[in-house]
């Protein structure tokens, strides 16, 4: 064991020699132990500065006295009355005006697109054409009408949420609940896709029309129709929320349906309902034209 | 001339004695705040722990390692508290054990996703997450709604969790079985007895759309249904959550 200088680096080794193999000792390089020494007083410099050491019921508070939720809920309350300040405008006029107030639309339609992003298009999409199961915003078909009023409404409470003021509509499990029998939902779904214009069965079709009048027509209209009134959907139109095909409205008829839209007015503002509720306005409008 | 460090290695006593006290300093950092924790709770009311299908549901969440893409915990800042809602709170994960905190997220924070979306909806995305999120990268776990449920490990389950200190009940945990099966209940035909034991912030309906089976499905919705509902965070002043 005998620590030498090795020529070539200047370095002096280790003492330890391995089948003729030495191991340099070169020392760290000043600069980095600066930085690590420099780094142990920057700790020290945050504990006198910020709140560092638990002590029996409460900790050392530092002297800047800093605390992040003492921080951030400044920062909100600064932007919340910033927004009202803002937006109260949107509240003090009557919705309908506002939908067709062209510098509104300029003005908020682009950041409503991010809270609509956030918010809604998990189940209607980004472009608002909805999916299987969850309604297509950009269709004629309203199941709770499509002015803005009813849409903020419908936003703000939700359908079949659980919300008090919640808009209620539960179709039955014909099929499941035994109060109709395998043929005659053969029958009433030909009568369906007679109704919605699709190829269909003719005989079959009108020993359904019957069964249609006595178990359909309280929610769906005598013609079919539906009506916002109760929520249901027009069955006349091509456009279907859990499918229009004989197979899609079997399972339909058997099981029932009872959609659900959770209520929004816990979660966001009124004024960011308000916004939302146009959004969807212009959206679809533009889309129909 | 040795160092002072080479004295130190090569004397075996002196060597294990620097070890121990080195280590001890990581021991206190990690245990010495836990003693403190009785004041770092907030003291928030609501908070009860989870009825047996939101634990089972928990099970099933870090079984499959949701964890490791989605947080719960919404941070002090103005950005996470715009998209997801109010800052977490200690007290929120106090039946947690362990908690689901974290900092990595690949899909979005869940703290307070409990009611933001239909049953349907997390059933649709939980089967097939690019039908409904386009450019999701979650994988599906349509096999949770084909997997019956195992109820009857749920009063050991309960059980376990009052060895760390869940304040569950004797009859909590008797009853545990018969409560999952009752949760899941479409008719919550006994939604009232759920009620007394675990009070009314219990959702009680068919969770899956399976009316026939108590799914592993039905369980996890349960539990991303009740997440972050518990506590009225809106109802709370600033001095009950800033110290």
């Amino acid at each position: 064991m005998q620590i030498e200088r090795d020529e070539v680096s200047g370095q002096n080794t280790t003492g330890h020699e391995w089948d003729g193999i030495k191991e340099l000792d070169t020392p760290i390089p000043k600069t980095v132990i600066l930085a690590y020494i420099l780094t142990i007083l920057y700790s020290v410099g945050y504990w006198i500065l910020y709140p560092a050491w638990p002590y029996i019921d409460d900790f050392t508070r530092g002297l800047t006295n800093y605390s992040s939720r003492e921080t951030v809920l400044v920062q909100l309350a600064e932007a919340n009355s910033l927004q009202t300040d803002r937006n109260q405008h949107l509240l003090d006029r009557p919705i309908n005006e506002l939908a067709e107030d062209p510098s509104i639309r300029d003005q908020y339609e682009t950041s409503t697109n991010v809270l609509y992003a956030d918010n809604c298009a998990a189940c209607h999409g980004q472009n608002l054409k909805g999916q299987k199961g969850f309604p297509d915003l950009t269709d004629a078909s309203w199941l709770w009408s499509g002015t803005p009023e009813e849409i903020e409404l419908t936003i703000q409470f939700g359908i079949n949420s659980g919300h008090d003021e919640e808009r209620f509509a539960e179709m039955a499990a014909f099929g499941r609940d035994n109060i109709l029998d395998k043929d005659q939902i053969s029958s009433v779904i030909e009568y369906i896709l007679s109704l919605s214009g699709q190829d269909h069965d003719k005989k079959n079709a009108s020993l359904g029309a019957p069964l249609f009048i006595e178990n359909c027509a309280t929610c769906h209209g005598e013609d079919g129709k539906g009506g916002p009134e109760v929520g249901a959907p027009d069955l006349t139109d091509r456009n279907w929320i859990y499918g229009g095909d004989s197979s899609s409205l079997r399972e339909t008829i058997w099981n029932g349906r009872k959609g659900e839209m959770p209520a929004w007015d816990q979660r966001l503002t009124p004024t960011e309902i308000r916004k939302l509720a146009l959004f969807v306005y212009w959206k679809s409008r533009d889309q129909r034209k | 001339m040795p160092t002072s460090h080479q004295k130190l290695e090569s004397h075996s006593l002196k060597f294990v004695i620097m070890i121990l006290f080195v280590a001890s300093i990581g021991g206190l950092v990690e245990i010495a705040p836990l003693f403190t924790i009785d004041n770092t709770i907030e003291r928030v009311e609501g908070m009860r722990p989870y009825t047996p299908l939101e634990l089972a549901g928990r099970d099933i969440y870090v079984r499959e390692g949701c964890y490791a893409c989605h947080s719960q915990m919404i941070r002090t800042m103005k950005s996470d508290i715009d998209r997801y809602g109010s800052f977490s709170l200690a007290a929120e994960s106090m039946y947690d054990h362990p908690f689901q905190w974290g900092s990595k997220r690949t899909g979005p924070d869940l703290a307070r996703v409990g009611g933001k979306y239909s049953d349907s909806w997390h059933l649709a995305h939980l089967v097939a997450p690019r039908d409904v999120v386009q450019g999701s990268v979650m994988p599906g776990y349509g096999f949770l709604a084909a997997t019956p449920l195992d109820v009857a490990r749920m009063p050991a389950a309960l059980k376990a969790q009052t060895r760390v200190g869940v304040p569950y009940t004797a009859e909590q945990i008797e009853k545990a079985e018969l409560d999952t099966i009752w949760q899941a209940d479409s008719e919550a035909e006994n939604e009232d007895a759920l009620f007394a034991r675990y009070g009314e912030k219990v959702n009680v309906r068919d969770f899956d759309g399976n009316k026939e089976l108590v799914s592993e499905m039905d369980a996890l919705i349960a539990y991303l249904q009740m997440l972050g509902t518990l506590v009225d965070v809106k109802a709370l002043e600033k001095e009950d959550v800033v110290r």
